[in-house]
């Protein structure tokens, strides 16, 4: 990639912009290959939202290489990358940084040490673990991409990602994030553990002697240049109205909500749920190397995007289904474009 | 693969710090068995059992045997990050009079840490040991330093009072290679010890590696072969352990809350490497999994309340794997 990818409107975009974004996604998902073996769909999630500029939130049981899965990304395109252990007694400025007093020439100034945040990448585990004042200062890192502290606000390094991570075995001790601080991942992610096949291959290949090299793929500029493409790209008006039906479909007061979304769902999706719906369909078409955004493009990035984004009720609980559920199911009734054409 | 000599100066690393060990404590096979697995993997290990068990011992001497830099932390519920990994301090130049910032590496620089009793610190704490445990690396004030190789934590945990501990998370916990649990002595190797003198001996204990031999050591464990059907036990092993899974075992499906995860994988594989290796053969074989499968599956297998009401133990569950596990 280089230059020509400024694309400075949607209608200069052309096929070569997405043609370069397919190679730079291949590119990275073939040094990601050498060390991470299965977890294929996260991957291509994970991707998705780099591509996208959004963050990650992952559920998952500690041991499955999402520190090595984000540390080698970070490697690929040539990015800082910092880990941040929440625990019940981290403060605000653990994560974000504190001023200290320092003496030259006689001369004392206050000095700002950053904070683990001032990284591209961020791997925010266990966040459930840390009291809310605390994942507020990430989260609000998160969606304004500065921090502000003793009255100064910084900005963050470009691009800049957090890809949180939430243990769902431990519920003792923990501070469940509120939902209004889970809508700012555009993804939410489960991963389970591998299959046998591939926990075999983890097995010969971690426990030998051989070690990968990783070589960078895109670089950090050029991540950037590929995010603006992403949201440049073209959507019609009927796939833009199907992201926002499914969206809405979600909201039990909607008239649109079918009947086992009035039984079972507390809270429907946010307006951060369509947009979401949209820019992941974005980014998943330019990946793939496609102009156009497709339904499928938006059926693809549904459950990761509307699983966080939807409560269900005590009476979903009793009838054993979750959010997923709800989530496979309006794929089923919400109409597409083709069936209002 | 490994040359045979390779395998062969294990061999002999093997009898001898058994042998020193042996000198100086009293009982304890399987413990110094393990923690010489534990060595040659570069795995570090946690250490529970009564107290008075021998745990401090055996790290004292295998910080002089294998002669590597050796320091204790005593952990604390006011022990700061700083106090493990370091901090800046500002030192003043005698002769230009400025100021300074100047880094005062904590104890963490060493080769060999002895953890004790790490429950009892609170969790930012503890977590900035387990982050060094893991990358072998220490950051503070932006600044990443690494840490000396080889590098081992021993770590204890106090089990005889709860109150005013703060337990480890299972995520932290499985950052251990193994998990080794102190034996109780028998009322002759207690009359052993009260009248044996274990620091006289441990003084005259003679040095039988140094820290560059261990990290030669891990390189030839990790060229151990290990077999396609050895590797297929280990799998299904761990996978047996996860509740809700196709694979788990009926007393997995009552008792167990979280199985162990794909580090158990690892390290299962590891440690029968090691196995072989310290007993001088080319390839792992299934009993070398079977021998190192508790201390390496224990503390990653966690029980359910009903397990707690029918005082069935992680290690029983493993039992059970073993027995049922082909």
């Amino acid at each position: 990639m280089n230059d020509q990818l400024i694309a400075p409107s949607s209608a200069a975009l052309g096929k070569e912009h997405v043609a370069r974004i397919r190679a730079a996604h291949d590119a990275i998902l073939g040094e990601v290959r050498k060390v991470i073996i299965g977890q294929g769909q996260v991957v291509e999630e994970v991707l998705t939202t780099f591509f996208s500029g959004g963050h990650c939130l992952i559920t998952g049981v500690p041991g499955l290489a999402k520190t090595l899965l984000i540390s080698t990304l970070g490697r690929a395109m040539a990015l800082t990358f910092k880990r941040i252990q929440f625990t019940p007694d981290l403060m605000p400025s653990d994560i974000v940084g504190h001023e200290l007093l320092r003496e030259s020439g006689g001369q004392r100034s206050l000095e700002f040490v950053p904070g683990a945040i001032f990284s591209n990448i961020v791997l925010a585990d266990e966040i459930n673990r840390t009291p809310p004042k605390t994942q507020a200062a990430l989260l609000e890192a998160m969606q304004e991409h500065q921090v502000t502290s003793g009255g100064a606000s910084r900005k963050l390094d470009e691009p800049f990602f957090v890809l949180a991570t939430q243990n769902p075995i431990e519920h003792e001790g923990t501070y469940p994030l509120p939902l209004a601080q889970q809508d700012r991942f555009m993804f939410s992610l489960i991963i389970g553990y591998p299959t046998k096949d591939e926990e075999l291959q983890i097995l010969d290949a971690t426990t030998s002697n051989l070690a990968a090299d990783i070589r960078v793929a895109l670089t950090g500029a050029e991540l950037l240049k590929a995010q603006q493409i992403v949201r440049l790209l073209p959507a019609a008006a009927p796939i833009v109205k199907y992201a926002v039906r499914l969206a809405g479909a979600s909201r039990p007061a909607s008239p649109h909500a079918p009947d086992f979304v009035k039984q079972y769902v507390s809270i429907g999706a946010s307006l951060r749920g369509s947009q979401y719906l949209l820019l992941g369909a974005r980014a998943r078409a330019a990946m793939e190397g496609r102009l156009a955004v497709s339904v499928d493009d938006i059926k693809a990035v549904a459950l990761p995007v509307l699983r966080h984004r939807i409560v269900v009720n005590f009476k979903a609980d009793a009838a054993k289904l979750d959010s997923n559920e709800i989530v496979r199911r309006l794929l089923e009734v919400v109409p597409g474009p083709k069936a209002e054409l | 693969m490994p040359e045979d000599k390779e395998v062969q100066a294990v061999v002999a690393f093997h009898s001898q710090l058994s042998t020193a060990l042996h000198s100086v404590v009293v009982g304890q096979r399987a413990a110094i068995d393990h923690v010489m697995v534990a060595l040659v993997v570069g795995g570090h290990v946690l250490l529970t059992g009564g107290a008075a068990t021998a745990k401090g011992l055996i790290v004292q001497c295998l910080a002089k045997a294998a002669k590597l830099s050796f320091k204790r932390i005593q952990f604390t519920p006011d022990l700061m990050p700083s106090d493990i990994t370091g901090a800046e301090i500002l030192e003043e130049d005698t002769q230009t009079g400025k100021r300074v910032a100047q880094f005062v590496s904590g104890p963490i620089f060493t080769n060999l840490l002895m953890a004790d009793e790490i429950n009892r610190t609170p969790p930012k704490t503890q977590a900035a040991l387990l982050e060094a445990m893991q990358e072998k690396q220490v950051s503070t004030s932006g600044v990443t330093r690494p840490l000396p190789k080889p590098f081992y934590v021993m770590a204890t945990k106090t089990s005889l009072e709860t109150d005013g501990t703060y337990p480890l998370p299972e995520a932290q916990q499985d950052r251990f290679m193994l998990n080794i649990e102190m034996e109780t002595l028998s009322e002759e190797e207690e009359l052993q010890v009260v009248t044996g003198n274990a620091t006289a001996q441990l003084a005259q204990l003679p040095q039988v590696i140094e820290g560059e031999g261990l990290l030669r050591f891990q390189q030839t464990v990790r060229g151990i072969a290990i077999p396609r059907a050895v590797q297929q036990y280990i799998v299904n092993l761990t996978a047996a352990s996860r509740p809700g899974t196709p694979d788990a075992i009926e007393p997995v499906n009552k008792y167990v809350a979280w199985g162990a995860g794909v580090r158990a994988t690892q390290y299962l594989a590891l440690g029968a490497k090691a196995r072989a290796a310290l007993e001088g053969r080319a390839a792992a074989t299934q009993d070398d999994v079977k021998a190192v499968a508790l201390p390496v599956m224990r503390h990653r297998i966690g029980v359910n309340f009903r397990a707690e009401n029918d005082n069935v133990k992680p290690a029983q569950i493993v039992g059970q794997l073993l027995e049922s596990v082909r």
